[in-house]
């Protein structure tokens, strides 16, 4: 257990760093540094009612991130988080229209599932070239969030258009009130329940089952555990594919919950965000909760900065931007400082 | 002599540490010139480590090399090469697409420039053929048999005027008669005055070729270098493998171990005992042409229970292919395999290892472990494997039972969370073996089981492999060793170009096991 612990106060270090930096950035741009930080603090979880806002924005992470971790650990780099998630809100979506005036009870589960599968399949085909032609999945799920991006702009400007909406924005139309898993505000039982199985879910997935144990070992030598007679691309594909579901389900849950529709180009930074949350957290299970709270926490100060501060939203990118850059480039160093006076090698 | 002549090579109170490893300890030895000097000692005695540090390819961290009596700066080759010392490595790296010439031309000077195949074929001619190195000079490297890949090494080696040579185990590569090949270079390369220093680990090659020897032991010099004329087999034997671990070999073992004499396995041979119908019954299997060996073509073999079959073989024969083959890891193109009575021919390697396949690969820390994985992890991947992929576990009860099986194998480890990548090579391997050889083993295949251990994890391997062969294991044996073959095989099969050339029984001769290897006209049975 020492050495989840290890990863914890590792993670907390590259933040700590992360900040710093940024603070110098904010100070030779002319803000004054501790304003600055103590506002996106304020913003995230000091001032009332900030807790439930960040959470707003963490669970829908964590969903998508728990997912995001499962890939990585066997060894596949799903980026396409992005992609998955837009194309879960979609299919739940379409799954709204083919439903319509159905009872709730039946109708809200269809949606999950449908979101989930439509996640799962945008997850399958970048899966499935990987492992029969060794396609880069990096390149493929990277391209994916393209398609979906502009799959996203054509439904909500054509099949699924919002005839009365008139803004910049082409949006489909809302989801019946009864269809609802929250109100705007985006916090209902509902979506904790559904975090709090995939959240407990994954968990025994990880750690209480040989697929999780297996996966690992593939992620880290797919050889070794060809040579036990594992097939790489059931473990792979498996993985890719629930990874890809979680991240539907995250837009199944945005669709349902807290927008009540699908906007064109809406939440363009979420599966990145995750990726960062899932590495913050080195993949576990239990950091990735953690870290999506931070995360959610920046999100929502993000929305605050600019009316409270008077800074601009994208200093909440510059943050996740320079802790991406000590995640990626985390130090043999600090490892070595960590340990010292730890336990024999 | 009142005035001796200056040593050719002499290390200084060297001492090499990599971290918290000490690989040599204030070796202090002087080479005189002119002579055949053997290096000999165990895996791990810090053998290569010397010759790197003489090369300039490692620093020292403390100590000073000298070359003719001159001081060197240490750690760059640029003024090893200077002083003219050349190393030629254990696996040399010759370029595989290029010709001979163009190797020679800038694998030697490093320098580019516009060529013509003639000009360049030319001017490396009399260079190869004073060295006495037969080749086509237009010829690839990798179409060329790997005695003369070594001589083109070696050429390469000294085109600079070398004065002193250093070859690093060049006999594990080779043949029997490439061995003899090899020390007749060697001799004649003695005559034209370089002083050759050899790392060698089988007592029979040093007492064959060497002038002196000296012996490393844990990375200290034990003794040397000692006029081969006063040192015994017997003496150089207790001097590698140290006294402590001498009291435990038999003797039979410990000639096997460090190649004393020519071998013969005389000590091995229960065909007794293996009669029972065929574990691997491998028919006319050939298998389709991939990047990653030479094809199998039309193999026959059957082990049946109780018996060890060693695969001898120059490297690159087809070993890989075999055991990839056995292991559904390549695709047939034709033929057919059994396994314990029942046709596995199209099943996967689950399904093989189902009915009692185990592997100890080629590769440990590729194939067999994930060294950034944790022991357990890596321990009950075999087991995992055999259910449901969801499978409900508890890792503290796979922690206890894994600890419990490791301490039967005596692993050195701190505990069962530690990454398999920290463990030294012995105890990976016993890691290995702990997975794979299980009671519900029918056939182990052991691909180079003891490639890069120390003496003491050698036989401790080889008494793992006979005592699942004794408890009715088929045992499939792989290895470059033939000392080892011959020790513990039942029977030696060789194989040649994908192609079985040769099966043998004890008591073995080296000489027609050695043709086989080599010439495939000598296609005999014995």
């Amino acid at each position: 257990m020492k050495d989840s612990l290890l990863t914890v106060v590792r993670s907390l270090i590259f933040v700590a760093f992360a900040l710093v930096l940024c603070a110098l950035v904010f100070q030779f741009a002319g803000y004054n540094a501790p304003t600055m930080l103590w506002a996106v603090a304020d913003g995230a979880f000091l001032r009332s009612g900030a807790i439930e806002q960040s959470l707003r924005w963490a669970l829908p992470l964590f969903i998508t991130a728990v997912g995001v971790g499962i890939s990585f650990r066997a060894g596949f780099f799903n980026i396409g988080a992005q992609g998955q998630f837009y194309v879960g809100a979609i299919c739940a979506a379409f799954a709204a229209e083919a439903f319509k005036g159905g009872p709730a009870f039946l109708v809200i589960p269809a949606l999950i599932i449908a979101g989930m599968l439509g996640g799962a399949l945008w997850a399958l085909w970048p899966g499935l070239l990987r492992l029969r032609s060794g396609t880069d999945e990096v390149i493929t799920t990277l391209m994916g969030n393209f398609m979906a991006g502009l799959l996203l702009v054509y439904v909500t400007s054509g099949p699924l258009k919002d005839p009365s909406g008139s803004g910049q924005q082409a949006s489909s139309r809302p989801l019946d009130a009864a269809y609802r898993i929250s109100d705007s505000l985006g916090l209902s039982p509902t979506i904790i329940g559904i975090a709090v199985a995939v959240g407990i879910l994954m968990w025994l997935l990880v750690n209480r089952t040989a697929f999780g144990v297996l996966a690992s070992l593939a992620g880290r030598n797919g050889t070794m555990v060809e040579w036990q007679g594992a097939r790489l691309w059931k473990l792979g594909l498996s993985s890719f594919v629930i990874s890809g579901a979680l991240a539907g389900l995250a837009g199944t849950i945005e669709f349902m919950g807290p927008n009540g529709r699908i906007a064109s180009g809406f939440l363009p930074a979420h599966g990145f965000t995750a990726i960062l949350i899932a590495l913050v957290a080195n993949l576990n299970v239990v950091g990735t909760a953690a870290a999506a709270v931070f995360f959610g926490g920046l999100a929502s100060a993000a929305l605050y900065l600019p009316i409270m501060a008077g800074l601009p939203a994208a200093a909440i990118d510059i943050i996740n931007a320079a802790i991406a850059l000590f995640i990626t480039a985390r130090s043999k160093l600090v490892d070595k400082v960590l340990r010292l006076g730890g336990r024999p090698s | 002599m009142s005035n001796p002549p200056k040593p050719a090579l002499e290390c200084r109170d060297v001492t090499v540490k990599f971290g918290d490893v000490t690989a040599l300890s204030d070796v202090a030895v002087s080479f005189a010139p002119g002579q055949i000097h053997a290096v000999v000692g165990q895996n791990g005695a810090g053998k290569t480590t010397f010759a790197r540090v003489a090369a300039g390819l490692v620093q020292p961290t403390a100590g000073a090399v000298d070359v003719m009596g001159e001081e060197i700066r240490t750690g760059h080759v640029s003024q090893s090469r200077a002083a003219g010392v050349e190393l030629v490595h254990q696996s040399f790296a010759l370029p595989p697409s290029f010709t001979v010439a163009e190797t020679m031309e800038f694998g030697a000077t490093g320098k580019g420039g516009i060529y013509s195949r003639r000009g360049l074929a030319e001017k490396w001619r009399t260079h190869l053929a004073g060295l006495d190195v037969q080749v086509d000079l237009n010829r690839r490297i990798r179409d060329l048999p790997i005695e003369t890949q070594q001589g083109i090494e070696i050429a390469r080696a000294l085109v600079m005027d070398a004065r002193v040579l250093i070859l690093d185990e060049p006999t594990a590569v080779l043949s029997p008669s490439g061995i003899d090949m090899l020390f007749a270079r060697v001799r004649r390369l003695k005559q034209r005055g370089v002083t050759v220093i050899l790392i060698l680990h089988k007592i029979r090659e040093v007492l064959g070729i060497a002038d002196t020897v000296t012996v490393l032991r844990g990375g200290r010099k034990v003794e040397g270098p000692l006029p081969i004329a006063e040192v015994s087999a017997e003496r150089l034997a207790n001097l590698i493998v140290g006294d402590a671990i001498a009291k435990t070999l038999d003797r039979h073992e410990r000639d096997a171990l460090v190649g004393t004499k020519s071998p013969v396995g005389e000590g091995a041979g229960h065909p007794e005992n293996a009669t029972g119908p065929s574990v691997l019954s491998m028919t006319a299997v050939s298998t389709r042409p991939d990047s990653e060996g030479i094809a199998l073509d039309g193999i026959d073999l059957d082990i049946r229970p109780g018996e060890i079959v060693g695969i001898a073989g120059v490297e690159g024969n087809g070993q890989k292919t075999l055991v990839r083959a056995i292991s559904a890891l390549a695709d047939l193109a034709s033929g057919s395999i059994r396994l314990a009575g029942q046709d596995v021919t199209g099943a996967p390697l689950a399904a093989r290892r189902a009915i009692g396949l185990r592997i100890i690969p080629f590769e440990r820390n590729v194939e067999g472990l994930s060294l950034t994985s944790s022991l357990w992890q890596n321990w009950s991947a075999r087991e995992l494997l055999q259910g449901s992929l969801l499978k409900v576990i508890r890792p503290s009860a796979v922690r206890e039972a894994c600890d419990r099986s490791l301490r039967e194998w005596s692993v050195h480890y701190h505990n069962s969370m530690q990454k398999a990548g920290s463990l030294s090579g012995g105890n990976a391997q016993k890691v290995i073996l702990a997975r794979e050889v299980d009671s519900d083993a029918r056939l182990i295949i052991a691909a180079q089981p003891t490639r890069g251990l120390d003496i003491g994890a050698t036989a401790f391997v080889w008494q793992a492999l006979r005592q699942a062969r004794d408890r009715g294991a088929a045992i499939l044996l792989i290895s470059s060793d033939l000392d080892e073959l011959f020790d513990i095989s039942d029977r030696v099969v060789v194989m040649l170009s994908g192609r079985v050339n040769g099966e043998f029984r004890a008591p073995f001769d080296i000489a027609s096991v050695g043709a086989a290897m080599t010439d495939a006209a000598a296609r005999t049975s014995a």
